[in-house]
């Protein structure tokens, strides 16, 4: 008796395809029509020609990257700097969120959230000039406290050995607040009646996070996670650019491919050339997604994005 | 996870994937209509005498942020120009703070504005190039700004050539582009130090800051802001030495009294080398932080608390600093020496400043004729450039200025770009700046490559390459920060090799033979 077809499931669900509709709106309208735009990676730009009618010019525009040998350099280095990112700050957002879930004090819990979520509001510029204040050789925090100890002072700015750590614990810092808030709310919808029989059957607060915290927080980690995933070459260019500028001495360990794009091309404004980079980034992203996907799906079909 | 839920997944999962895939592309579509082409856009001949029958709006995009009183003084403005002209203007600023990235987009998206402020340093030859400018010619020029034809020198109009066409008004006013050094008078004195005038009288007073005064950085640097050389380079590196760079993206040089005009790589030069070692000298001593490629002051704020004892700029800027501190912190006295008396010194081009007309606008005459007004007329040229008398500035004879009762209120933005030969000087200027500029004047160098101007559309790739090669290598090497200097220096020339900088020598060679050729 079932009559199942495109029309009548467009009836039956109309509410939820009307609420949906914004959504798709939005993506329509921001995402997938300026997407067309993606030719301005294969052309020569021009004011009269416009997007599309501008001359074709193959993969020129492609080859400033490709050419300056740091292609494979910043390439590796972005793809490094958000692994990294993704798993510090997955295990530490996940670590804060069973904290605050386990702390009984409301009171305190509210304080502790508010001061880590404070980060996350901060501008990058003006996480950049605190990082100098700290930093600096002559002025900076650290290396005064360091004399007034009677030790040497460290050159910071001068020694790229020490910004992938760095720059992971000011990522984590920023990101740390925001993320575990997610956490948190996956948290509180796991069933209290599963804590409440744990505990009858007396189970310690380690059994409880590992045996039913963490085994309910899988799906939201790992879609979180895949999420991160297609974003995996893309540096956040606020955090690079403001935290190292124009250093060139930290380059070879903290130049990301925006930092290092933008750099080039800022002097010659050449909208082909930023687009071909952005292309490139892209379909890197699409196919990593791909891959982590299907690894995914390999250990687990049901916890897949698609 | 169930059916349904996975499937939105998918949608969601797609639909962030594209909306990652574009950011640089603004939904402007077609082939709009761009005239660049000067027959099809010079105003119509026909009429005896400029019609001004009709009222029209007219839009200016300058540079800077907008003033307080701006509304004020181009409302007064407008009441002058709706009798002369018939027309009246409307401002936009684009903020010092994203100018450069908006400059490009109100072409890219084709805003409508009739007038804009440009210059060598601000777009002039790419928006030329990309056909954002109306091309101006001789009838027009004659025709509707028939003043400024009559005071601009034929060098000026010359100098604004592209490819022999011209698409600005530039400004009608001589500057020097040779660099000064703003330093402590009364540390000099304290040390009883010689006087400076030269780049060792200099490296001297900076190492005896370094080594007496703690708490002060000597020589301040914002290496950080994207500059591809030292700050001092200009001065002991092309001036000093005779040299001068093409294009200050690239480190290709020639010597101003050669009139072949061959090129070299400026690195490449004993004269490089030898300065490497004034500058690790310098960085080994404390003469500036071991920061500066990082730093993120202000220098002339830090210079004003006392925290930065010296830095390099143009002799204007610098004049106008000595005014300020004088005004305002006279515990600290400051002095401008010139650590290159010898060199051969550079008149600005006259692309320095000036005004362009949008290629879409649909005013041309009228731009043009505000223009001629801007530039020449007293009244007009008075109001825009120093604001309301009485207010913003007190006249004081023909041609010197002191300041109003806000001055602060009228200022801070490119109204330079109509500078000329009206413009006031203000009384409170330091005539310490005066008497070396008007000790330059005389000196003043012309030589043929003056309006060269390098067209870099067929090196792109490699100029943005060679430009990361400077920052990441050059800068670092020259404020001292490498160790090891000749080691420094091959890995310099190396990249710079790698990224291409033989062929774009060479196709600059090519274009500078053709232009000398001519």
């Amino acid at each position: 008796m079932k009559r199942s077809g495109f029309w009548s499931d467009l009836v039956k669900y109309r509410t939820l395809l009307l609420m949906l509709l914004p959504a798709v709106l939005f993506f329509i309208v921001f995402a997938y029509i300026p997407m067309t735009g993606v030719v301005l990676a294969f052309k020569q730009y021009t004011y009269d020609g416009g997007i599309f009618g501008s001359p074709w010019n193959g993969l020129d525009n492609f080859r400033f990257f490709f050419e300056s040998g740091q292609a494979w350099q910043v390439t590796r280095n972005t793809a490094l700097y958000n692994i990294a990112f993704i798993i510090v700050n997955n295990v530490l957002q996940i670590a804060v969120a069973i904290l605050l879930f386990e702390v009984a004090n409301k009171w305190f819990r509210k304080i502790f959230q508010t001061m880590l979520f404070l980060p996350y509001f901060i501008s990058w510029v003006v996480v950049g000039a605190i990082a100098y204040n700290l930093f600096s050789y002559d002025f900076g925090m650290i290396n005064v406290v360091l004399t007034t100890f009677g030790m040497d002072k460290i050159d910071i700015y001068n020694t790229a050995e020490y910004w992938p750590v760095l720059l992971v614990i000011v990522s984590a810092w920023k990101a740390v607040g925001y993320g575990s808030i997610m956490y948190l709310a996956a948290i509180t919808g796991i069933d209290t009646e599963m804590y409440e029989a744990a505990e009858i059957d007396g189970a310690n607060v380690f059994q409880r996070i590992f045996k039913i915290t963490l085994p309910n927080l899988y799906p939201t980690i790992i879609i979180l996670v895949l999420l991160a995933i297609g974003n995996i070459f893309r540096g956040d260019f606020g955090m690079f650019y403001n935290m190292v500028g124009n250093n060139g001495l930290l380059f070879a360990n903290t130049d990301v491919i925006d930092t290092f794009v933008f750099r080039a091309l800022t002097s010659s404004n050449d909208i082909g050339m930023s687009s071909a980079a952005g292309f490139y980034q892209s379909v890197l992203g699409f196919v990593t997604i791909l891959f982590a996907n299907y690894a995914v799906r390999k250990y687990d079909k049901d916890r897949a994005l698609f | 996870m169930n059916h349904k839920k996975k499937s939105s997944l998918i949608m969601l999962m797609l639909v962030l994937l594209l909306s990652m895939v574009l950011t640089a592309c603004g939904g402007n579509s077609g082939n709009k209509n761009t005239t660049n082409n000067s027959a099809s856009n010079t105003p119509k001949s026909d009429s005896g005498s400029s019609d001004t029958s009709q009222e029209v709006k007219l839009k200016m995009v300058l540079l800077g942020g907008k003033p307080i009183d701006s509304d004020l003084v181009f409302s007064e403005l407008n009441k002058k120009l709706k009798e002369k002209i018939n027309a009246t203007v409307e401002v936009q600023f684009l903020d010092w703070s994203d100018w450069g990235q908006k400059y490009p987009l109100i072409f890219a998206a084709d805003e409508d504005f009739d007038l804009i402020y440009t210059s060598n340093w601000a777009f002039y030859t790419d928006q030329a190039v990309k056909g954002g400018f109306l091309e101006l010619n001789e009838d027009m020029l004659k025709k509707y700004a028939p003043q400024t034809w009559g005071n601009m020198p034929q060098v000026s109009w010359d100098q604004a050539k592209i490819n022999n066409k011209l698409y600005m008004v530039p400004n009608n006013n001589l500057e020097v582009i040779n660099k000064v050094v703003l330093y402590r008078e009364d540390l000099r004195t304290k040390y009883n130090l010689p006087e400076i005038n030269s780049k060792e009288t200099y490296a001297n007073y900076l190492k005896t800051i370094a080594a007496n005064e703690k708490g002060i950085t000597p020589f301040g640097a914002k290496a950080a802001d994207g500059w591809k050389w030292h700050e001092l380079d200009q001065t002991l590196l092309e001036e000093n030495n005779n040299f001068r760079l093409i294009d200050k993206r690239l480190p290709t040089a020639f010597k101003l009294d050669d009139a072949t005009g061959k090129l070299f790589n400026i690195y490449e030069t004993p004269e490089f080398k030898d300065l490497l070692g004034y500058y690790k000298d310098l960085a080994d001593n404390g003469g500036w932080s071991k920061n500066a490629v990082t730093n993120k002051n202000d220098i002339w704020q830090d210079m004003k608390v006392g925290k930065v004892a010296s830095y390099a700029h143009g002799l204007g800027t610098v004049g106008f600093n000595l005014a300020e501190a004088r005004r305002d912190t006279p515990d600290l006295e400051f002095a401008i020496a010139d650590i290159a008396p010898d060199s051969k010194k550079i008149a600005a081009i006259s692309t320095q400043n000036g005004m362009a007309i949008h290629s879409t606008s649909k005013n041309p005459e009228r731009s043009l004729m505000l223009l001629d007004l801007l530039q020449n007329d007293k009244e007009i040229h008075d109001l825009t450039m120093y604001g309301i008398a009485g207010t913003h500035y007190n006249p004081e004879g023909e041609d010197k200025f002191t300041a109003g009762t806000s001055p602060g209120n009228y200022t801070g933005f490119a109204n330079w770009g109509w500078n000329s030969k009206l413009n006031r000087q203000d009384v409170a200027y330091p005539k310490e700046a005066d008497d070396i500029f008007n000790g330059w004047e005389p000196k003043v160098f012309h030589f043929p490559l003056e309006t060269f101007v390098f067209d870099d559309s067929k090196v792109k790739t490699e100029v943005a390459n060679i430009g990361n090669v400077m920052v990441r290598y050059g800068i670092p090497l020259e404020y001292g920060i490498i160790n090891d200097i000749d080691k420094g220096l091959t890995d310099l020339i190396a990249q710079l090799k790698a990224a291409g900088i033989e062929k774009v020598q060479q196709e600059m060679q090519t274009q500078v033979d053709a232009f000398l050729a001519n």
